[in-house]
């Protein structure tokens, strides 16, 4: 762990032990970017990320948290430091579903599997088994326009899933969705992730997601973006939007991101 | 619970699953043992290929009602009006006009009796039509035009597809025939007439250089502007799924750049109707067959208006009847599959 650790909120977790023995999923070294000579966008950022976790990046709009999941995606280059991802690659989800507007849900999937390689007479059965996973095998046969953005958002998450990657990246991805089927959608992906075993590294810009989501929240500071704080939880099973725990670390958070933005002012 | 008691695909709740209180601690506290998630715990271990597993009974059960609920509060069911009563709207309007406008035209040569040899009367054209049909010359003629107008805009889509594909691809060569061929597009083909019979003499080649001439620019503008207005957004999907260039271009560019490549295509075809007809008016004589375009200006030599007039109608019916029969139903039919058809009731 190169980034010192804040102790746990609640004040009464002990901070974990360094998870050394794990080679992390995702490792970055004080990983810079800038675009051609414009400003730093990403400041000496180090971070590690153990398999399976579930890390949510936090930071004010245009901070760069975006850049660098493209980073880590392998979207973009690194201007300096070293950043070790999975050598199969991560799979991506946007705010935007970006669903193939011609192809019905379970289409939508299958192409995911055909662009992995599965063949074809197996696709058809493991992108039914995909779409069942976030509770859409009734609509495998719609097309995205018939999906509310919600419906649209799952089927996204069923194509991440038929990549079959260790690792999956989340660009705020439920940003555009309304309160209650957010709230829903927290659990869908809270139940893939303990399902599944993926490492997830999802970007926010919204507090409470990240309090009600994160194992670990990180919190990036704005320009240049670098981490400035994080926080890990303890418990993650039984949180919902409205747990208390949820709330105080929201609001402790909150309390950060503000510094962190008020800085920016001066 | 062991992962090899799961039900596959269907995602439905298993019955103990189901007899679970939903929403108590009491499943995740039952889920505990069986995915062993301690936060930086390696995540992977047990089965080999764990992301691979079959969806779990357990999974997502908690939201299920829920999400159920909320789908079907999401999505508007879209009402299948009959078909019959689609069709009578979208037919009865433009026959209504041509009644109306057939109406207005036999009241003027009532009421204004105007020379029958400078305004024939709706039934004189029609009689004209009839005898055309009774010698034979319409069969004729329209199986010539439309023989030569499919041909030509067969290899123009032949020619022009790859020739838009390799513009979009090559940005060198964008840029520099780009220009180039929107104004071709601008250039009316029939201006070419004159230089193909120098070229190709009083034949059927001239006829179709003049086609090709007229539809290869549209078809290639068609598809590039298709090309482009493809959402970067699927791109970048196509890049994180691992498409290498063939296959991002076979299963995200060019289905998605259909709409604008039928665009084109339409266009295209209007094109080669009109630079056919163009050129069959001015090339008449020589091996060149009898189209329409030659009927035309044979009525005209005769001075025989209602012969020039009801050709003139032929044509026009001719290229409403294609518009209709062929690329109306195709654009209908990829326009409501992405749902960019408003009214799909």
């Amino acid at each position: 762990m190169t980034a010192p650790l804040a102790p746990s909120f609640d004040g009464v977790t002990p901070v974990l032990p360094a998870p050394d023995p794990v080679d992390p999923a995702v490792r970055l070294a004080h990983v810079t970017k800038r675009y051609g000579s414009g400003p730093v966008v990403l400041d000496d950022v180090s971070l590690d990320i153990a398999p399976g976790e579930f890390v949510c990046l936090l930071g004010a709009s245009g901070c760069g948290k975006s850049t660098l999941l493209n980073l880590i995606a392998g979207l973009e280059p690194v201007s300096a430091g070293t950043l070790t991802a999975p050598p199969e690659g991560a799979a991506v989800m946007f705010q935007d579903a970006a669903l193939m507007p011609w192809l019905s849900a379970r289409r939508n999937v299958e192409l995911a599997l055909r662009l992995r390689g599965v063949p074809r007479a197996e696709r058809r059965a493991e992108a039914l088994r995909l779409l069942g996973i976030v509770n859409l095998a009734d609509a495998a046969d719609k097309r995205p326009h018939e999906l509310s953005g919600g419906m649209r958002q799952r089927v996204a998450l069923a194509r991440a899933l038929a990549q079959d990657r260790p690792v999956l990246l989340m660009d705020e991805p439920f940003a555009a969705l309304d309160a209650i089927t957010r709230d829903l959608l927290h659990e869908v992906l809270e139940n893939v992730w303990r399902e599944t075993g993926r490492t997830i590294v999802f970007v926010t810009h919204n507090v409470r997601e990240a309090a009600r989501l994160g194992e670990r929240v990180v919190l990036l500071g704005s320009r240049p973006g670098r981490i400035s704080r994080e926080w890990r939880v303890a418990r993650t099973r039984g949180r919902r939007i409205e747990s208390p725990e949820v709330s105080a670390l929201a609001a402790e958070i909150t309390v950060e991101l503000r510094k962190e933005i008020r800085r920016n002012a001066s | 619970m062991p992962l090899e008691n799961t039900v596959p695909a269907s995602g439905s709740l298993s019955d103990d699953a189901r007899s679970l209180p939903s929403g108590s601690l009491s499943e995740d506290e039952r889920s505990e043992t069986e995915t062993k998630r301690g936060p930086l715990a390696g995540g992977r271990d047990g089965t080999s290929h764990p992301r691979l597993a079959p969806a779990a009974p357990g999974l997502a059960q908690r939201p299920h009602g829920e999400l159920e609920g909320l789908d079907r509060l999401q999505t508007v069911e879209i009402g299948s009006a009959s078909r019959t009563r689609e069709r009578l709207r979208a037919v009865l309007p433009p026959v209504g006009l041509l009644v109306l406008l057939l109406a207005a035209w036999q009241l003027y040569i009532v009421i204004a009796q105007p020379r029958p040899d400078k305004a024939p009367s709706p039934a004189q054209v029609l009689g004209a039509l009839g005898d055309a049909w009774q010698s034979g010359r319409l069969q004729e003629s329209v199986l010539t035009s439309l023989e030569r107008g499919g041909i030509g805009f067969v290899v123009a889509i032949a020619v022009g597809t790859p020739l838009g594909l390799l513009l979009a691809e090559w940005k060198l060569l964008r840029r520099a025939a780009g220009p180039l061929i929107s104004g071709l597009q601008v250039l009316p083909s029939v201006a070419w007439v004159p230089a193909a019979i120098i070229w190709f003499g009083l034949s059927d080649a001239t006829a179709y250089f003049v086609i090709l001439m007229g539809a290869i620019p549209s078809i290639v503008n068609g598809l590039l502007a298709g090309i482009d207005q493809v959402p970067p957004q699927l791109r970048r999907v196509g890049t994180v799924l691992g498409a290498g260039r063939l296959q991002a271009a076979t299963a995200i560019v060019l289905p998605a750049a259909l709409p604008g490549y039928l665009a084109g295509l339409k266009q295209g075809w209007a094109f080669s109707w009109r630079s056919l007809m163009a050129a069959e008016i001015i090339t008449t004589g020589g091996s060149i067959g009898f189209g329409l375009g030659t009927m035309l200006d044979q009525s005209r030599e005769l001075a025989d208006l209602p012969g020039v007039l009801a050709t003139i109608i032929l044509i026009l019916a001719i290229g409403i009847l294609i518009e209709l029969a062929l690329f109306a139903p195709i654009e209908r039919a990829v326009l409501r599959r992405r749902g960019l058809l408003l009214g799909g009731a």
